[in-house]
C-alpha cells in the first residue's frame, strides 16, 4: 500500500518535472536545425515559474467556467498520466482505468477547454474551440481502432498488462506488422491529439493557423501557466505511452530500486528520443490547411484498420 | 522452411511496401510522390535481397540490385525530370478525394486477404502475408491510376502495380527466371521512358498532363 | 406489491380526473396533477425496486368480457426495471411541471394537460408490465395517442401541428407492424397471453421467425427513431411542452427497447443466426452516427436534443446487437455482459435527457425561445439552471466519472471482445463499430460543446437572454435531483451492475454479477482485471487530488497574486454579442469535413455600398442541410401512394347508392369467402 502511493506520487513528479524538459528539447532541436542557436533547453521551467508569479487577467464577461478549466485540465491530464506505465511496467492505479478511460480523461480536457475558448466572447477563441472540436473527432476513431490492434496483440486493455507482457518477452515483437502499422497510426495521432505540426502549429499566433493557441488566447498568469504546464503534460504522456506499449525494453517489472534505476533511465532516453523525432518532423513539414488535416487523419485511422486486419491474418 | 524471424522480418519488409503504397494514395504532391515511389522499390529491393539470403538464390541479388539501379534511382529521376518541364506540382482536382480513396484502398486490402486466404496453404508461398499484400498493392496500384488526373500520377500508379507484381512472383515462386525478370526490367524502363514523352506532348498538345482532356479525342 | 400497483393506478387516474373537477383554477389544477403524478411515479419506484429484488415474477390478471383480452400484469426484472426507469424520471417531470406548466397558462387548458401527462405516464407503465398482447397493443395505442395530444398541445401554431401529424401517421405505420408480430406469435401459439408466446412448445417455424425479427426490428424501431425511420422524432418531441418532450425522448422510446429485448431475447428465446445481431448493430452504428451529426447542425435547443435521442438509441442498440451476435455463437457471458451495457445506457440515457429537455425547458422558461443563437451569457444569470446542464451535457458526452461514460465504456469493452467470435468478418466489423462509436462520443462532445458553450457562455446574444432570471426552485430541484442521479450512477456502477444483472441474467442464463467486480466490488472489471477495469470513485478522487495538486503548485510557485477583472480585447473596438462565435460557425468545419452527407446548400447575398464595393450594406445567409431520408426515401414512397389514390379515384361516384353497392358487394364476397 505505502510503496503503491510512493510509486505513485514519484510518478507524478516525474511527469511533472520532465514535460517542460521535452518542450524544451523539441525547440531546441527546431532551432539547431534552422541554423539557430536557441534557447536552452530549460527555458519552459524559467517561462513557467514568470507566468505564475505575474499577475492574471480574467475577462470581465467570462463565468466560473474560465477560472476552473486550467485546474480542470491540469487535473485530467495528470489523472491520464498517472494510468500510463513510466518506469515501472505495473502501476498501481492501474484498477482505475484502462486506455479507454485514459482517452476520456484527456476528452474531459479538450471538453473544459473548447468551454473557455468560447467563454471570453472573443472570436479567436471561438475560432479555436471549432477548429479544435473538428479535430478532436476524427483524431478519435484511429486512436480507438490503434488501440484495439495493439489490445488485441497482448490480449488486454489494461497499460500495465499490455506493457508487463511486453517486456516480458525480453524485447521480441510478436507480431511485427500490426505493431508497425499500430504505431504509425498513434505517431499521427499524438502529433495532432498534442497539437504538433503539421496538424497545429504550437509557435504560432496568426489566428489564420492556431488552434489550441486561439483557445487559450484569453489566458495569463498563473492561469496560462497550468494550461502550458498540462499541454506539456499531455504530450509527455502520449509520448510515453508510445515508448513504452510498443518499445517497453528496460522498463522495471519488479519493484526493486536497481530495476527501477535502470527503468527510469532507459524511460528518460525513450522519450527524449521520440521529443527529438517530433522536433525534426516539425522542421521538415509545413503545417498543413485545417481542411487537409482529414487526409492525415485518414491515413491513420485506415494504418490502424490495417494493423487490425494484419493481426487476425496472422493468426488465422 | 524458413525460419520464423526470417518469416517475419519479409513480412514486416511487405507491409513497410504496403505503408508506401498509402502515403502515395494520400500525397497530393507529385514530386513526393516519385519519392515515395522511389522508398517503395527501395524496400522492394530489400524485400528481395532478403530473399535471396534466405532462399540462397544468387541471381535474386542481381534482380534485387537492378531494382535499385532502375526503380530507385533511372525511373525517379526521369519523372523529376519531366515533372520540373512541365511545371505541374499538385493534383488539384480528383475524381476521388483523399480520404475516400483512403477508405476503398483498406477496403481493396481486405478484399486482397479475403482472395488469398485459399490459395496460401497450397503453394510454397514463403509466408502467409506476402502474396495478400503483393495482390493488394496491385489493386491499389490500378486504383491509383483510376482516381488521379495527371498524367505522372498515373505513371506511378503503373509502377505501383509493377512493384506489386514483383513483390508477388518473389513471394510465390522465390523469384523468377532471370531471363524473364530481365525482360520485365526492360519493359518497364522503356514503358516508363514512352509514358515521359506522352506526358511531354500531352503538354504541348493540351497545355496541360490532365488526361480528362483525351475525352476530346472521341468522335 | 399490489397494493404499490394499486397506489400507482389510482395516483395516475386520480392526477388524470381531480384536476378537471377545478376548472379555471390553473395553480390548483396544477399542483393537484403533479402532485398526483408524482405520488403514483414515487410508488412506480418502489414498485420498480420491489421487482428487481424479487426472486420470483409477480402476476395479476383480470379476465375482461372483450374476447382475446385479458388484463394481466406481470412485473418481471425486466418489466420492473423500466418500470423504475419510467418513474423516475416521472417523478423529475412531475416536480418540474409544477412550476413550468405556468409558462403554458394563457395558451392551453392546465387541466387537460396535466390529465393528458397523468394518462401518459399511466401508459407507458402498462406498457411495460402488460402480461398480454392484446392488453399489450391496447396500451401501446393510448400512450401514442396520448402522447399525440401533447404534441399538438400548442396546436395554434402550423408547425406543431404539422409535427403531430407527421408523428401521427408514423407511429401507426409502427403500430400496424407490432400488430403483424404479434399475429405471427398468435399463430402458432394459440394465445395472445405472454406465457404462450414465450412457451418453448410454440417455437415459431423458421421463415416466420425472420420475418417476426423484421417486423419487430420495423415496429418498434419506428417509435424508437432509428434510422431510417427516425424522421418524425426531430419535429414531434420538440413540439411537446418540455416536461413531456423530456417524458417522451427520455423514456417513451425506452418502451420500444423494452420491446424489443422481451421479443428476441424473451418471446423468441434468444436464438437467432448471427446475422439478425449484425443488423441490429449495423442499424445502431447507422442511427448513432447520422444522429449526432445532424444533431450537429441543429440550432433548435430541443430538436438538437431529440436528435441526440436518434444517436443514443443508436448506442443501445450497439450493445444489444453485440449482445445477439455473442448469443448466436453461444457465448453467454459476453452476452450478458453487451446486454448489461445496452441497458445501463438506456436508464443512463433516460436520465440526462430528459435533465437536458428540462434544462432546454427552463431556458425556454426564462427567455421565450428555442433558439440557441439568441441565447448567450446564461450561466451567470441562472447559475443552476446552467451548472446542471453542464452535468447533463458531460453525461451524454459520455465524460468521466459520469454515468454515460460508465455505459460507453461498457459498449467499448463488449464490442473489444470480439475476438472471440469465430467468424472473421465479425471479428473485423465489431471493432470498425467500436471506432463509430468513437467518432459519435466525440462529435456527441463537439456537439454540447457547442450547445453549452453557445447558450451559457460569453455575452448575452439578444434582450431575451440579457433579461432572463433563474427559473423557479420546483423546476431547479427537479433538474438538481436528476443531476445528482447522473452523478450517482456514474460514481456507483457498483450497485447498478449487479442489479442489471439481475434482469439480464434470466433471459441469457447466467449470471455475470460475480465476475464483473472486482476489489471487493470497487472496481468493474469485464472478464478479469487483467483485461480491462474501471473504477469511477478512483478516477473521481484521483481528479479532485491532482487538481488540487496543480493549485497547491500554482500558490507555491507564484504565491498569491491578485488577479484583475479587465474587458476581452476586441481588437481595439468595443466587444459585442455580433462579433461571438454562431452556433452555426462553430459547426462550419465539421459541416464542410462531412459535406458528402450533408450536402448542404449554401446561399450568401451582399448588397453594396454604392460609393464603393469593398463596404457591404447588408448580407443574406442562408444555410441548409439537405433532408436526405425524406427526399430519397420517404417522397418515392408518398408520390407512389399519392398517384395510387388518383388512380383509385374513379371509383368515387359520389352517390350514395353506389357506395352501399360496394359495402354490399363486399358483404357478399366476404360470406362466399368465409363459406
Amino acid at each position: 500500500m505505502i510503496l503503491a502511493f510512493v510509486l505513485t506520487v514519484a510518478q507524478a513528479m516525474i511527469l511533472l518535472a520532465i514535460s517542460p524538459l521535452l518542450v524544451g528539447l523539441i525547440r531546441k532541436v527546431k532551432a539547431r536545425l534552422q541554423l539557430r542557436q536557441g534557447a536552452s533547453v530549460f527555458q519552459p521551467y524559467a517561462d513557467l515559474v514568470k507566468l505564475f508569479r505575474k499577475e492574471p487577467v480574467i475577462s470581465t464577461t467570462t463565468s466560473w467556467i474560465f477560472t476552473a478549466t486550467p485546474s480542470i485540465v491540469f487535473s485530467s491530464t495528470l489523472a491520464a498520466g498517472l494510468l500510463v506505465p513510466v518506469f515501472i511496467s505495473h502501476v498501481p492505479l492501474s484498477f482505475a482505468g484502462n486506455i479507454i478511460a485514459m482517452v476520456y480523461l484527456l476528452a474531459l480536457g479538450t471538453f473544459f477547454l473548447m468551454l473557455a475558448g468560447l467563454d471570453a466572447g472573443s472570436a479567436f477563441g471561438g475560432m479555436g474551440s471549432s477548429r479544435e472540436a473538428i479535430v478532436a473527432s476524427l483524431t478519435e476513431p484511429a486512436m480507438m481502432l490503434s488501440v484495439f490492434a495493439i489490445a488485441l496483440t497482448a490480449g488486454s486493455t489494461n497499460l500495465s498488462t499490455v506493457v508487463h507482457q511486453t517486456a516480458l518477452l525480453q524485447g521480441i515483437v510478436t507480431d511485427p506488422a500490426p505493431h508497425l502499422m499500430a504505431f504509425a497510426a498513434l505517431f499521427i495521432v499524438t502529433l495532432a491529439e498534442a497539437g504538433r505540426v503539421p496538424v497545429d502549429n504550437p509557435a504560432t499566433h496568426l489566428e489564420l493557423t492556431m488552434i489550441h493557441e486561439a483557445m487559450i488566447l484569453e489566458y495569463s498568469g498563473r492561469y496560462l501557466a497550468l494550461i502550458e504546464w498540462a499541454s506539456a503534460l499531455k504530450l509527455t504522456v502520449l509520448l510515453s505511452l508510445m515508448a513504452n506499449v510498443f518499445a517497453p525494453w528496460g522498463i522495471a517489472t519488479t519493484p526493486e530500486p536497481a530495476a527501477l534505476g535502470i527503468g527510469l533511465l532507459v524511460y528518460l532516453v525513450k522519450v527524449a528520443g521520440l521529443a527529438v523525432a517530433i522536433g525534426v518532423i516539425e522542421c521538415m513539414f509545413a503545417k498543413l490547411r485545417l481542411f487537409r488535416v482529414t487526409d492525415l487523419l485518414g491515413v491513420a485511422f485506415i494504418l490502424a484498420l490495417l494493423g487490425l486486419v494484419f493481426f487476425y491474418i496472422l493468426r488465422s | 522452411m524458413l525460419s520464423e524471424m526470417g518469416s517475419q522480418l519479409i513480412d514486416l519488409c511487405s507491409a513497410l511496401l504496403l505503408l508506401t503504397c498509402f502515403a502515395i494514395v494520400a500525397q497530393r504532391r507529385l514530386a513526393a510522390c516519385v519519392d515515395l515511389f522511389a522508398l517503395q522499390s527501395a524496400f522492394l529491393a530489400g524485400t528481395a535481397a532478403l530473399v535471396g539470403f534466405l532462399t540462397d538464390n544468387h541471381h535474386v541479388y542481381v534482380t534485387a540490385a537492378m531494382t535499385g539501379v532502375v526503380k530507385v534511382i533511372i525511373i525517379p529521376v526521369v519523372l523529376k525530370k519531366v515533372i520540373q518541364r512541365l511545371n505541374v506540382k499538385r493534383e488539384l482536382v480528383m475524381n476521388v478525394n483523399v480520404p475516400v480513396a483512403l477508405l476503398i484502398c483498406g477496403a481493396l486490402v481486405i478484399l486482397a486477404f479475403f482472395i488469398t486466404r485459399p490459395i496460401i496453404p497450397l503453394g510454397h508461398v514463403l509466408t502467409r502475408d506476402s502474396l495478400a499484400i503483393a495482390l493488394a498493392i496491385i489493386l491499389i496500384g490500378l486504383f491509383t491510376m483510376i482516381a488521379r488526373q495527371k498524367a505522372v500520377t498515373q505513371l506511378v500508379g503503373f509502377l505501383v502495380v509493377e512493384n506489386g507484381l514483383f513483390l508477388g512472383a518473389t513471394a510465390a515462386t522465390h523469384g523468377m527466371p532471370f531471363v524473364v525478370e530481365l525482360g520485365v526490367f526492360f519493359d518497364v524502363l522503356v514503358a516508363a521512358l514512352i509514358a515521359g514523352i506522352y506526358t511531354n506532348r500531352l503538354q504541348d498538345a493540351f497545355d496541360s498532363v490532365d488526361t480528362s482532356h483525351l475525352t476530346g479525342l472521341k468522335e | 406489491m399490489l397494493i404499490l400497483f394499486l397506489l400507482l393506478f389510482v395516483g395516475y387516474v386520480a392526477g388524470a380526473l381531480l384536476p378537471l373537477c377545478f376548472p379555471a383554477k390553473p395553480r390548483t389544477q396544477s399542483l393537484l396533477a403533479h402532485g398526483c403524478a408524482g405520488v403514483a411515479s414515487g410508488a412506480g419506484i418502489v414498485l420498480g425496486l420491489v421487482g428487481l429484488f424479487s426472486p420470483e415474477p409477480w402476476t395479476v390478471s383480470v379476465q375482461s368480457t372483450v374476447p382475446f383480452l385479458s388484463l394481466a400484469v406481470r412485473l418481471d426484472t425486466l418489466s420492473a426495471f423500466f418500470a423504475f426507469t419510467i418513474s423516475l424520471a416521472g417523478l423529475a417531470a412531475s416536480i418540474f411541471a409544477v412550476d413550468y406548466v405556468s409558462e403554458l397558462e394563457r395558451k392551453v387548458s392546465i387541466g387537460a394537460l396535466g390529465a393528458l401527462f397523468n394518462g401518459f405516464l399511466l401508459s407507458m407503465t402498462l406498457v411495460v408490465l402488460a402480461d398480454d398482447g392484446f392488453f399489450f397493443l391496447i396500451v401501446w395505442e393510448l400512450m401514442s395517442v396520448v402522447s399525440y395530444l401533447l404534441v399538438v398541445t400548442e396546436h395554434e401554431k402550423a408547425d406543431v401541428r404539422y409535427a403531430g401529424l407527421f408523428y401521427f401517421i408514423m407511429t401507426h405505420i409502427g403500430t400496424a407492424f407490432v400488430a403483424v408480430t404479434f399475429l405471427f406469435l398468435y399463430q402458432t401459439s394459440g394465445s395472445f397471453s405472454f406465457e404462450a408466446f414465450r412457451d418453448p412448445a410454440h417455437r415459431l417455424p423458421e421463415g416466420i421467425r425472420t420475418l417476426a425479427f423484421l417486423t419487430a426490428l420495423i415496429g418498434f424501431g419506428t417509435k424508437a427513431g432509428i434510422v431510417p425511420l427516425h424522421v418524425w422524432l426531430p419535429y414531434a418531441h420538440p413540439a411537446a411542452p418540455s416536461h413531456v418532450s423530456a417524458l417522451m425522448s427520455g423514456v417513451m422510446i425506452k418502451t420500444a427497447i423494452y420491446a424489443l429485448v422481451r421479443m428476441y431475447f424473451d418471446f423468441l428465446d434468444g436464438q437467432f443466426p448471427w446475422w439478425w445481431g449484425f443488423v441490429v448493430l449495423t442499424v445502431g452504428a447507422v442511427s448513432a452516427l447520422l444522429g449526432v451529426m445532424y444533431a450537429l447542425m441543429e440550432h433548435d435547443l430541443k430538436s438538437l436534443l431529440a436528435y441526440h435521442s436518434v444517436e443514443n438509441i443508436g448506442i443501445i442498440l450497439l450493445g444489444i446487437g453485440a449482445a445477439m451476435i455473442f448469443q448466436s455463437y453461444g457465448l453467454k457471458e459476453l452476452a450478458a455482459l453487451a446486454l448489461l451495457a445496452g441497458l445501463y445506457h438506456t436508464i443512463n440515457h433516460a436520465m440526462f435527457k430528459a435533465l437536458l429537455f428540462l434544462g432546454a425547458g427552463s431556458l425556454l422558461y426564462a427567455t421565450h425561445t428555442r433558439n440557441m443563437e439568441e441565447y448567450g451569457g446564461l450561466l451567470r444569470r441562472m447559475p443552476w439552471t446552467g451548472a446542471a446542464f453542464l452535468v447533463g451535457a458531460a453525461s451524454i458526452a459520455a465524460l468521466p466519472p459520469t454515468n454515460g461514460f460508465v455505459s460507453e465504456w461498457l459498449v467499448f469493452q463488449s464490442l473489444f471482445l470480439s475476438f472471440h467470435v469465430p467468424d472473421m468478418f465479425l471479428k473485423l466489423m465489431m471493432p470498425v463499430a467500436a471506432s463509430i462509436l468513437a467518432l459519435t462520443g466525440m462529435l456527441a462532445l463537439a456537439c454540447f460543446a457547442k450547445a453549452f458553450g453557445i447558450s451559457f457562455l460569453a455575452l448575452p446574444r439578444s434582450l431575451h437572454a440579457r433579461r432572463a432570471e433563474e427559473v423557479p426552485f420546483s423546476m431547479r430541484m427537479a433538474m438538481g435531483l436528476l443531476a445528482a442521479i447522473c452523478v450517482g450512477f456514474g460514481l456507483g456502477p457498483v450497485v447498478v451492475v449487479p442489479l442489471l444483472d439481475r434482469v439480464v441474467a434470466p433471459f441469457i442464463g447466467v449470471s455475470i454479477a460475480e465476475n464483473i467486480l472486482a476489489m471487493d466490488g470497487w472496481t468493474l472489471a469485464p472478464v478479469s482485471i487483467e483485461f480491462s477495469s474501471l473504477s469511477t470513485p478512483a478516477i473521481a478522487l484521483l481528479l479532485v487530488a491532482m487538481g488540487a495538486v496543480g493549485m497547491a503548485l500554482a500558490t507555491l510557485i507564484g504565491g498569491s497574486v491578485q488577479a484583475r477583472r479587465y474587458k476581452t480585447w476586441g481588437c481595439g473596438i468595443a466587444l459585442s454579442p455580433r462579433m461571438e462565435y454562431t452556433a452555426t460557425g462553430f459547426v462550419q468545419p465539421i459541416k464542410r469535413v462531412f459535406a458528402t452527407i450533408y450536402r448542404p446548400t449554401v446561399k450568401l447575398e451582399t448588397e453594396f455600398l454604392e460609393e464603393s464595393r469593398y463596404f457591404a450594406k447588408r448580407r443574406h445567409f442562408e444555410f441548409h442541410v439537405e433532408p436526405v431520408f425524406p427526399k430519397y426515401l420517404y417522397d418515392p414512397v408518398i408520390v407512389f401512394f399519392t398517384t395510387l389514390a388518383d388512380r383509385v379515384k374513379v371509383i368515387q361516384g359520389g352517390s350514395l347508392h353506389l357506395y352501399l353497392m360496394y359495402i354490399f358487394a363486399t358483404l357478399i364476397v366476404l360470406l362466399l369467402f368465409t363459406v
